[in-house]
This record gives C-alpha cells, structure tokens and sequence, in this order.
C-alpha cells in the first residue's frame, strides 16, 4: 500500500515537471519576440547615444512645430499676460526703466551739446581773459602748469545735503545732511510744493524742474517715475560737473531704489535709504 | 513713526491756515493775511499712544479742478475740508467740491469742518448743519482754538486705522 502511494507521488512529480518544462517552452516561445524588444529598449535607454539618436529628431520636429505655430496660437494668450502683468507691475517697471532711459537720452544728447557749448566758452575766457594772461605769465615766470594754475583757481562744488523724496506726497524716504538742518520733512513737502507748483504752472507734458538756485546754493532736482531726489549743492556746478552728479544718481537710482515700496512708513526702510545716501554722498564732492 | 500728507482745502477767507497756524503753532492773528500757492508745515501728534506726523498742506483759495494745481492734492492720505459757518457761500457748492476731492483721491479719509463757530450760537450751528447735504461731525473756533486738536487727533486715529 505504502509503495503503491509513493509511485502514484513519483508518477505526479513527473508529470508536474513535464508541465513546468511545456510552460517554460511556450513562454519562451510566446514571449521571446517581447523580450528581445524589451532588451533592445533597455540597451537604448542606458546609452545616450543611442537614446538620442532616437529622440532627437522627435524633440527636434516638435520644436520646429512650436516656433512655427506659436505665434499664430499662442500670441493672444501671451499678449494677454504680458498686459496683464504689465499693468499690474506698472510703477515697479516704469521705476526699473527710468533710470535706463534717463541714462541713455540724458547722457548722450541734451548734456554732450551743452558740454560742447561750455568747453568753447571756456577755452575763449581763460585765453582772452586777464586772469588767462596772467596764469600764462605765472607758467612762464614759475614754471608751474597752467592746467595746475587754472585748477587751483576754481571752487570746489560740495554737496551739502541730499533729500529722497515721495514724488506726489512729498514724503521723506531718505536723507543725507553733511550739517544739521532746519525740519528736513517740511522741507522734502516745500520742495515738492515748489516743484508742482512750476511743473503745473507751465504744464510742459513730461517736463520737470531741475534746478532752484538761491546765492552760491543749488538745488539739483533728479525725478524718477515715484521719488525724486533733491541736492543741494554749494558752488558753482558746471554741465559735466551735472552729468557727472546726474549719473550718480541714476546709478543710486538703479541699485538701491528697486525693491522700495513708497510711502511704507517704515522706520527702517528709511534708516537704511539714509545710510545708502550716505554711502554715496558723504565724501561731498561731485 | 507713521508719516501722513494731509490738506487742508476749502474757499478763501474760510480759517484754513488759521485752522493750520492753531494746530501747529498754538496761536491765532485776526489779520487776514490770503495764501499765496501753498504753505506746507509739520507736527508730530500722539493717537491712542501711538506718534503720527502730519504734513499739513494748507492750500490757498479754491477746490476747483481749474484753480488748485492737482498735483498739490496727489499723495494726500487725509482731506480736511474747511467751510464758514457764517458764510453760505463757501458750503453752497460743497457736494460738488467733496465729489471732485473722492474722484481725486479715492482712498483718502476726508473731514468736513465747520469754522468760526465762535460768531454764532449753538441753535444756529445746529440749523446750519441740519441743512446741509453732507455729514460734518465736527465745527471749530481756530481763534478760540475750540475742538481744533479733537479735529487732528480724530483724523490722525482714522489715518492710523487706515494705513
């Protein structure tokens, strides 16, 4: 009975093997036209030769198909958000454009034909002048330069104090004094009481005021989309001496003015707008 | 310390700079003395503790949209409107005057004040404000210096509450 079971357990075991064996073969011949694929897949992925060989010019022709028909579909949808955003970031872009455009039209062609005008007047003055003839007559006597002579007779411009100014309010966002002055905000709201009152009062579109002039004091005004800002200045100011000033202050413009929100009433903000001044004005010279 | 413009705005000979002479200098002159363009001064006053600055603006003569530089009303986070009380013709054309001043500065707490209330009696005062179109909480004396700091400080705490 005992062996009659353990050959009926053989005779299954044998048969349970034959079909493990069946099955494998028909996988293998099922499946060995997949699994060649699924290699050749496998191969072309791990190299990127290969992949690339591939893909290429699929990535290339849907490109291609993007920059031909994007214009045409997509044009109002990108229009539609440039415009949005451009009106919803309006002063931050005009404040981040101005000081680009001041640069550029204020620097290469108003000021280089009154620099032009000015080194004329200059080169006629000091030649046909007494003080031109005895600088000449002193180089000659002493040897000295007449360049050296002619520089030591001309006064120094000196900047004595700088104030930042909300355009509209007239709020103080910084300010730089090189003395100690009478109430500087009342002064910020004067100055642009001042300076409203001239650009109201001859309403030239897009024009602003540049220069008050009191004594041997200036007062150089720089607008900007937002703020403005006002230098008093002690002395004479010639027109490169103007350009000169005028860069600095874009350059200040630039730099440090990008990420101002006005009128945040923050203490720091305007501690840090003051330093910043100081920074660039503190030494007084042009 | 929060920094505010304020205007004061309203017809001529109304008590405007003595409105603004009281608030910042503490005194008053019966000389009439008209402002020419603008006159701007500052006072540092305290709200519920806490300091405000205000730059007061105190512009001459008129509302009107041909008179005033607009440029004058830019930026101005408070208006006070100042009439005469003893005077019809200066709050006559009061509704077109505050409707010009909300389309101008949408956002800005605006204060109509009564002046000179020291000329006329309270009966009066009340008839005069019961007449009139546009709500005023508030009348002043600026010769007595009669509720002119109440004025401030109720603006300041509304800008404080604003910004």
């Amino acid at each position: 009975m005992t062996s009659e079971k353990s050959i009926e357990v053989m005779g299954h075991e044998t048969q349970n093997q034959n079909n493990d064996m069946m099955l494998s073969m028909l996988r293998e011949i099922l499946l060995r036209k997949d699994r060649e694929d699924i290699a050749e897949i496998k191969e072309r992925i791990d190299d990127p030769d290969k992949l690339a060989e591939k893909i290429t010019p699929i990535v290339e022709y849907h490109i291609e198909t993007l920059k031909r028909k994007f214009p045409k579909e997509y044009r109002k949808e990108v229009d539609k958000i440039v415009e949005r955003k451009l009106k919803a970031s309006q002063d931050e872009l005009l404040d981040l454009v101005y000081p680009v455009m001041g640069k550029m039209v204020r620097k290469y062609v108003n000021h280089q034909f009154l620099t032009l005008k000015e080194n004329i007047d200059e080169k006629f003055t000091s030649i046909f002048s007494t003080k031109g003839m005895i600088n000449r007559l002193k180089s000659l006597i002493f040897g000295v330069k007449e360049g050296d002579l002619l520089l030591s007779d001309l006064d120094n411009t000196s900047i004595e104090e700088v104030f930042l100014i909300e355009r509209d309010a007239g709020l103080l966002l910084g300010h730089f004094s090189r003395n100690t002055t009478i109430d500087r905000d009342v002064v910020a709201g004067m100055l642009t009481a001042i300076k409203a009152f001239v650009e109201d009062a001859f309403s030239k579109e897009r024009q602003d005021l540049e220069m008050i002039e009191y004594g041997t004091y200036k007062v150089y005004i720089q607008s900007f989309h937002q703020y403005y800002v006002s230098v008093i200045l002690n002395g004479s100011i010639s027109t490169s001496e103007k350009d000169k000033l005028s860069s600095r202050l874009l350059d200040f413009a630039e730099k440090e003015m990008q990420n101002i929100t006005m009128n945040s009433n923050e203490e720091h903000d305007f501690e840090k707008l003051s330093n910043k001044l100081a920074e660039y004005f503190k030494q007084g010279a042009i | 310390m929060v920094s505010k413009k304020v205007i004061l705005t309203g017809n001529f000979g109304v008590g405007k700079t003595s409105l603004f002479n009281r608030f910042v200098y503490d005194r008053f002159s019966d000389k009439y003395l008209t402002t020419i363009g603008v006159k701007v001064n500052k006072k540092v006053t305290q709200v519920n503790g806490e300091e405000i600055s205000i730059l007061l603006w105190d512009i001459a003569g008129e509302v009107s949209q041909d008179k005033v530089p607009v440029s004058y009303f830019l930026g101005a986070a408070g208006i006070i409107y100042v009439f005469d009380l003893t005077r019809p013709l200066t709050f006559e054309n009061m509704d077109r005057d505050i409707e010009h001043l909300r389309q101008l500065l949408p956002d800005s707490v605006i204060k109509i004040v009564g002046n000179k209330k020291d000329l006329l009696s309270e009966d009066e005062i009340n008839k005069i404000l019961e007449d009139l179109t546009q709500e005023c909480k508030i009348t002043t004396s600026a010769k007595e210096g009669t509720h002119v700091e109440d004025l401030f400080k109720e603006l300041g705490s509304e800008l404080l509450q604003s910004s």
